[in-house]
């Protein structure tokens, strides 16, 4: 998924990310009726205004993975950027205009927390789960993507990553340790993949392209010339 | 097994595995092991046995966008917290956890969290549902 463009449910069913998409329903559901009920009673009610709602919808409309791919981008060119962003990195992303403090000023009520940049290396590959619910770093990567909140993604991930990895084409050796991370109410996390052969007198910008969503998840991995999570295939399966 | 029908191999399995179930109907005693299946928090899923599922891209529908916004707007201002809404979440139960799409399960606390908290009564929730839906009726005409 690139830059802020988020489906709205009713863009085709080609899943521009490569995964198959879920088929939309056509009638008015009850959830739809039952949010604009509390959205109106919240709002007549004065716990909260409908400004607050258009703003916080303004927000979210300008946050998706093109920050975390900003972030990664920078850290490869700039060893004193991926110090600063590994050592703290509610602080460094304000270096690329992150404000983790956004939309209310004390953070969304959701993320605001401890966000921390795990650095793979040729020895260890890390990625992040939520088992609890679907905590994700919403500030850096936008909305989680559907399948990381599923139940199967969360009960495995912890305890099978190398099938789960495998599941995304993701194959990893068995000398490289994989390390889970279990996000949580105070702990967001994203994972700096290591910089690929063949990007070498890359600018910022060119590498940005190739740090996609999935692979600061963990479930791929970015190489020159790949710059979408197309390649990343669904594995024919029932639930 | 070639000349048997899906059913006779059904039963077949069966009588090789003979499943025995005891129903559940508020009964008197209950053995321990039968208490600690029942207190087993099975929607704390990390770890729990599970069989691969396709990994589905699904934007969120406008519906879907909004209630992310609302429940984030009372956690704004106060009327709950993220915390609050996972743990209603688990404890609407297993069957409403996992037969409930993502977003549904938060718009069913965020509403049960106001009506508890006596933000909202359920004649007014009733009430407002009924306006939107009559609202839409005549949108359609």
């Amino acid at each position: 998924m690139s830059g802020s463009h988020r489906h709205d449910g009713h863009d085709g069913h080609d899943g521009h990310d490569g995964h198959p998409t879920f088929p939309v329903a056509s009638q008015v559901s009850e959830f739809e009726i039952l949010e604009l009920a509390v959205r109106e009673l919240a709002i007549e009610k004065g716990i909260f205004s409908a400004e607050d709602h258009r703003r916080f919808a303004e927000w979210a409309d300008g946050v998706g993975p093109h920050g975390g791919s900003k972030l990664v981008a920078k850290a490869w060119n700039d060893p004193g950027f991926k110090r600063r962003l590994l050592e703290n990195g509610t602080e460094a992303c304000k270096e690329v205009g992150i404000d983790w403090l956004k939309p209310t000023g004390t953070g969304t009520p959701s993320d605001y927390t401890f966000f921390y940049v795990l650095e793979n290396t040729p020895q260890v590959h890390n990625v992040i789960v939520c088992t609890l619910c679907s905590c994700y770093p919403r500030p850096v990567l936008g909305m989680s993507p559907d399948w990381y909140r599923t139940p199967s993604y969360r009960r495995r991930m912890v305890r099978r990553p190398r099938e789960v990895l495998a599941e995304f084409g993701l194959h990893l050796p068995p000398e490289v340790e994989v390390r889970v991370h279990d996000s949580n109410q105070k702990s967001r996390f994203m994972v700096m993949a290591m910089r690929p052969e063949g990007t070498e007198g890359w600018s910022d910008e060119q590498l940005e392209q190739i740090v996609t969503r999935d692979t600061m998840i963990g479930v791929a991995l970015p190489k020159a010339g790949r710059t979408s999570d197309e390649d990343v295939q669904a594995k024919a399966a029932w639930r | 097994m070639p000349g048997l029908t899906y059913d006779q191999l059904q039963k077949k399995a069966k009588d090789l595995a003979p499943e025995e179930r005891e129903i559940l109907d508020s009964p008197y005693t209950i053995s321990n092991e039968a208490y600690a299946a029942l207190r087993w928090v099975l929607h704390d899923v990390g770890g729990q046995v599970d069989i691969p599922a396709p990994y589905l891209e699904k934007g969120e529908e406008p519906w879907e966008m909004n209630t992310y916004l609302t429940c984030e707007c009372l956690g704004w201002r106060g009327a709950w917290n993220s915390e609050e809404r996972r743990r209603r979440e688990n404890d609407l139960g297993g069957t409403q956890y996992f037969g409930l799409p993502y977003y549904a399960r938060w718009i069913t606390v965020a509403t049960k969290s106001l009506v508890d908290k006596g933000y909202i009564t359920v004649d007014e929730l009733g009430a407002k549902i009924d306006e939107i839906r009559e609202r839409y009726e005549k949108g359609k005409q």
